[in-house]
């Protein structure tokens, strides 16, 4: 099966969902750890949007988890990454350092 | 803080199945997260933001299929509108007067207001502007700031100036005419871009002091002054005292920098370059093609800074603009801008509503004929069209309708812009020596075809999905009771509110009309007891610049005295003429519009009617004006000799201020103040009091303040003490016969002298009369429109309502009811609704009545009361027809028929 390629904001949402872990990932979270991360603004909708992709790629799969007060006591729509994804994140990232590994030089340092 | 329930209720009705709580939830987090943040207000505005968002995204991943129109729904359209004429007519006009109106404002307000440079790359042309902090005004750039500008500015190119003047043009032996020439910078002609059509344009050798004087004129000017004439370069025109060549001719359509259409070279050799003094000048440029219009803005604000510490007291309290030249020539402050788009938004909201408001009423019609389709509907649906069909094609009907109305619309604006950008150039514009901007065209733009075309497209949104969505949510109902036998669509509380407010505003109407016709009346009938149309009414202007044989004083006193002295040869020189018997000169004429003052009375006066005070036109008029214009000094004196002396202060006043100001007692003796506008909000300035000499009749004054009758002050004036000055002239029945010699007089006694917008008297008014005829025939149109339409429309639900009942009456007749009580139960909701519709119209007229005091009252309230009459007796014979076919139905008939 040939390997998937993401776009960047899906590698971004698989690599937050990644880090949140499976009880932990939805698109709310989701939405907060990349903008806590890269610093930039990040629109709950196109998180919500991507989850959809990937779900129906078969990248994620989803849950929902328990009620929360916070949540007006609602369950928040938990995701998990499927082996199909890490496999796309893998690919993507190995893509990126294969590309960029000996431009440090020129590149510079990530501000 | 929990999110806003609105918010909530959206997003869950847009999530997809299961998914509805993990979606509020979401939105709940955020929304909490967000109030702990910011403050509550900016907490809900983003929320509001993020819920649109979602819901977008929410509803695009549901896909929901667009039902597809085929040419099937357009030829049923097309057939509608023949099966149905009353409706094709009442509707198709309603659309083509919403159009009409639409699309003619929408050009004119886009043309006026949002304009495109008709230039090569027009955008890049940008003007230059002084802003003072102090006054919180623009200010035109001195001389010295152009060449400053030009010699240290790298980021606005092409560098240029201009100023107007005011000239008599003679272009051959005949008298001269007033025209406006502009003085501009050679470099201009290369700003515009534009090639001359004959000959050339400016060069900077013709700017040199010495220089042969040149011209260049315009393309109308070239074909009203020498007839198209292609060897007129090169022949010599006589601007005031001048001589200039003319050297080309620009083509047609090309007025740069507004309306204008001659143009000779700006010499500045001479020029007082004091900084922050001097000549006064338009400047614009060309943005240079490696720069922005905020680096230009950026480099001449760092030079303002440099200026102003070189010359402090000039400088320190002036900022510099850079603004887009279409904004800055038609003198809009660049600070204006956000007022300018409001201005479009506005505009263009209120152009919409008016739309959605008649397409609203259509819509009332469009769902009577599809409540009389119901059993097709109710069939199609049977054979298996879907609701999304079923709403489609009575869109496309609702379309073909709308697309008809707009054809017609849209050829009524055409016609109605060109009529109505004559009027503005030549009645409006053209009485004060103006022109339209040269941008300005009278053919709709294909932004404004567009336009039309989308609000026809949203209007039969309104119109045709409305109706078809309440009628087809009945369908599945209606379906099983006509199988059972009974009827289904019903006219719920929406359609009550309809009814309501179009009876409402269908009575409030005429007011608005009324309005419009009083002032009419006003202006067309007034007697001033003058025979105004054997007067010619002139204003009379002069070239300040003294002639070469007089000594170059250029003082105000040395103007004054040429000024006197030419005014009263000319005087001399018309009384000389047979058919002449009088000549007499005022600031302003009768009928002429005059601005307000404010006027305090010695005691005893009466209470004005607000805190402004009392306000009335005044004009210093010549001591022989009212004896020469005929009219009666109705007590006490006229002006003498005398009372042109300085400290004479004396005035006569009208009929109007004796009453107003003085409840009608003896004026004569008493004493008032004349406050200018301006000087009234100086309360330490010190204004010296009028003694009342004398009363005269009305003499038709205009001014902004004439709800309650003209109030007028004269004073006595030498010819001298009011520039610009008007002049009167009677010449018997026919005194435009009188205009040459009245020209070529005046171009004996000075060729400076300008006689400028010379009329018969009694059309001193006539732009009002055409504005006001203008608006009382929209309003007419309108209001003609609402009552047809709220006549049909009501006449259709009414009948509709009434039909649908008629097996209820026959089956309450059966079982014994008394058939006058049943008329009266069917009769109660309609004439519930036409009442209520009354009422709330009768309100609203009232309120503007209140608010308008110009109005008739009585005339407007009875306008009102008989559009209710003619409403009243339409909603009856709606509801009669039916009722009377109802009640002669057989009892056992209508038994048989329900079961």
């Amino acid at each position: 099966m040939p390997t998937d390629s993401l776009a960047e904001f899906e590698l971004l949402v698989l690599l937050a969902a990644v880090r949140l872990g499976s009880d932990e990932a939805y698109t709310v979270s989701i939405a907060r750890e990349i903008a806590e991360r890269t610093g930039r603004s990040v629109r709950r909708a196109n998180v919500y949007t991507t989850l959809q992709r990937l779900e129906a790629k078969g990248m994620v799969a989803s849950r929902m988890g328990l009620p929360h007060p916070e949540r007006g006591g609602r369950p928040p729509r938990l995701v998990r990454v499927e082996p199909r994804g890490l496999a796309a994140v893998r690919a993507t990232t190995g893509a990126i350092h294969a590309m960029s590994g000996d431009l440090d030089d020129l590149l510079g340092q990530p501000s | 803080m929990s999110a806003p329930r609105w918010a909530r209720a959206i997003l869950r009705r847009a999530a997809p199945p299961g998914q509805e709580d993990a979606v509020v939830g979401d939105l709940e987090e955020a929304h909490r997260a967000r109030t702990k943040r910011h403050h509550a207000a900016t907490a809900w505005l983003l929320t509001a933001f993020e819920t649109a968002d979602m819901t977008w995204a929410l509803l695009r991943q549901r896909r929901r299929p667009i039902p597809a129109f085929s040419w099937l729904d357009f030829k049923l359209g097309l057939r509608m509108l023949v099966r149905y004429p009353g409706l094709t007519a009442v509707g198709g006009l309603a659309i083509a007067f919403a159009i009409w109106v639409g699309a003619g404002f929408f050009e004119f307000g886009t043309q006026l207001l949002s304009p495109r440079l008709p230039l090569p790359d027009g955008d890049g042309v940008v003007m230059l502007r002084l802003y003072d902090v102090r006054t919180r005004k623009d200010q035109m750039p001195t001389a010295y700031d152009f060449l400053n500008w030009r010699k240290e500015v790298t980021t606005v190119g092409q560098m240029s100036a201009y100023r107007r003047i005011r000239r008599n043009l003679r272009t051959g032996d005949g008298p001269g005419e007033p025209a406006t020439i502009t003085r501009m910078s050679a470099t201009g002609f290369d700003v515009a871009g534009v090639p001359p059509l004959l000959g050339r344009t400016l060069t900077s050798a013709d700017e040199v002091p010495g220089a042969t004087d040149v011209v260049v004129i315009g393309h109308d000017l070239w074909q009203a002054r020498f007839g198209g004439n292609p060897d007129v370069v090169g022949r010599s025109v006589q601007l005031g005292r001048d001589r200039a060549t003319i050297i080309g001719v620009m083509p047609e359509g090309f007025g740069f920098p507004i309306a204008d259409q001659l143009w000779t070279p700006l010499r500045l050799a001479d020029a007082d370059l004091t900084p922050g003094a001097g000549l006064r000048l338009e400047v614009f440029g060309r943005v240079a093609p490696e720069h922005s219009i905020g680096e230009a803005r950026n480099e001449l604000e760092l030079l303002a800074v440099r200026t102003s510490i070189d010359f402090p007291e000039a400088y320190e309290h002036l900022q510099v603009d850079v603004v887009s030249f279409k904004l800055g020539a038609l003198g809009i402050p660049p600070r204006s801008k956000s007022a300018v788009v409001a201005g479009v938004i506005s505009w263009n909201v209120a152009v919409v509503l008016f739309v959605m408001v008649i397409c609203a009423n259509v819509a009332l019609l469009i769902f009577a004929r599809a409540a009389a389709r119901e059993s097709e509907l109710v069939v199609r649906s049977a054979l298996g069209a879907s609701r999304a069909r079923i709403v489609a094609q009575l869109f496309v009907e609702a379309l073909v309708l709308g697309m008809v109305g707009a054809a017609v619309g849209l050829t009524a604006a055409g016609y109605g812009l060109r009529w109505g950008m004559n009027v503005v150039a030549t009645q409006v514009m053209g009485s004060g020596g103006l022109s339209l901007p040269f941008w300005m065209s009278d053919t709709l733009s294909s932004t404004t075809v567009a336009y039309a075309l989308i609000l026809t497209a949203v209007g039969a949104g309104v119109a045709g999905i409305l109706p078809a969505f309440k009628v087809t949510r009945d369908v599945g109902s209606s379906l099983r009771r006509a199988s059972a036998g009974g009827g289904g669509i019903q006219f719920g509380g929406v359609w009550t509110v309809v009814i309501v407010s179009q009876v409402a505003v269908t009575i409030a109407l005429p007011v608005g009309a009324f309005l419009f016709r009083e002032e009419l009346v006003k202006v067309e009938e007034v007697d001033i007891g003058v025979p105004t149309d054997e007067y010619l009414a002139a204003r009379l202007e002069m070239d300040r610049e003294p002639p070469p044989d007089r000594p170059a004083d250029t003082t105000a006193a040395a103007f004054a005295e040429r000024y006197r002295t030419a005014l009263g040869e000319l005087a001399e020189r018309l009384r000389a003429e047979p058919s002449v018997s009088v000549v007499t000169f005022a600031e302003k004429l009768p009928l002429m519009y005059h601005p307000w003052h404010q006027i305090e009375v010695d005691e005893g006066g009466m209470e004005p009617p607000d805190l402004r005070g009392h306000r009335g036109g005044v004009s210093g008029v010549d001591p022989g004006y009212f004896e020469a214009l005929g009219v009666p000094i109705l007590s006490g004196r006229g002006f003498g000799a005398g009372d042109l002396e300085s400290d004479a202060h004396t005035v006569i006043v009208n009929e109007s201020f004796v009453r107003r100001v003085l409840g009608g007692k003896n004026p004569l003796g008493r004493r008032i103040q004349i406050i200018a506008s301006e000087a009234s909000r100086e309360p330490d300035r010190t204004v010296p009091w009028h003694e009342i000499v004398g009363v005269v009749p009305d003499l038709g004054q205009q001014s902004g303040y004439g709800a309650l009758g003209p109030m007028g002050v004269y004073y006595a004036a030498a010819p001298d003490d009011v520039y610009p000055i008007h002049i009167a002239i009677r010449g018997g029945k026919d005194p435009l016969s009188l205009i040459p010699r009245v020209l070529a007089a005046a171009t004996e006694v000075d060729p400076t002298l300008r006689v400028q917008n010379i009329i018969r008297m009694d059309e001193t008014a006539k732009d009002d009369v055409t504005f006001y005829r203008f608006f009382i025939g929209l309003i007419g149109i309108g209001s003609g429109l609402a009552l047809l339409l709220s006549m049909a429309g009501i006449y259709a639900v009414m009948s509709f309502t009434v039909s649908k009942r008629t097996r209820e009456i026959g089956i309450r007749v059966a079982l014994g009811s008394d058939p006058t009580r049943v008329t009266a139960a069917i009769f109660r909701r309609p004439l519930l609704q036409l009442g209520s519709g009354v009422l709330v119209g009768t309100f609203l007229a009232w309120v503007l009545i209140e608010s308008s005091p110009r109005v008739n009252g009585l005339g407007a309230l009875g306008g009102a009361a008989v559009y209710s009459l003619l409403m009243t007796c339409v909603c009856l014979l709606a509801c009669v027809v039916p009722t009377r076919r109802a009640l002669r139905i057989e009892p056992s008939e209508a038994l048989r028929a329900d079961g």
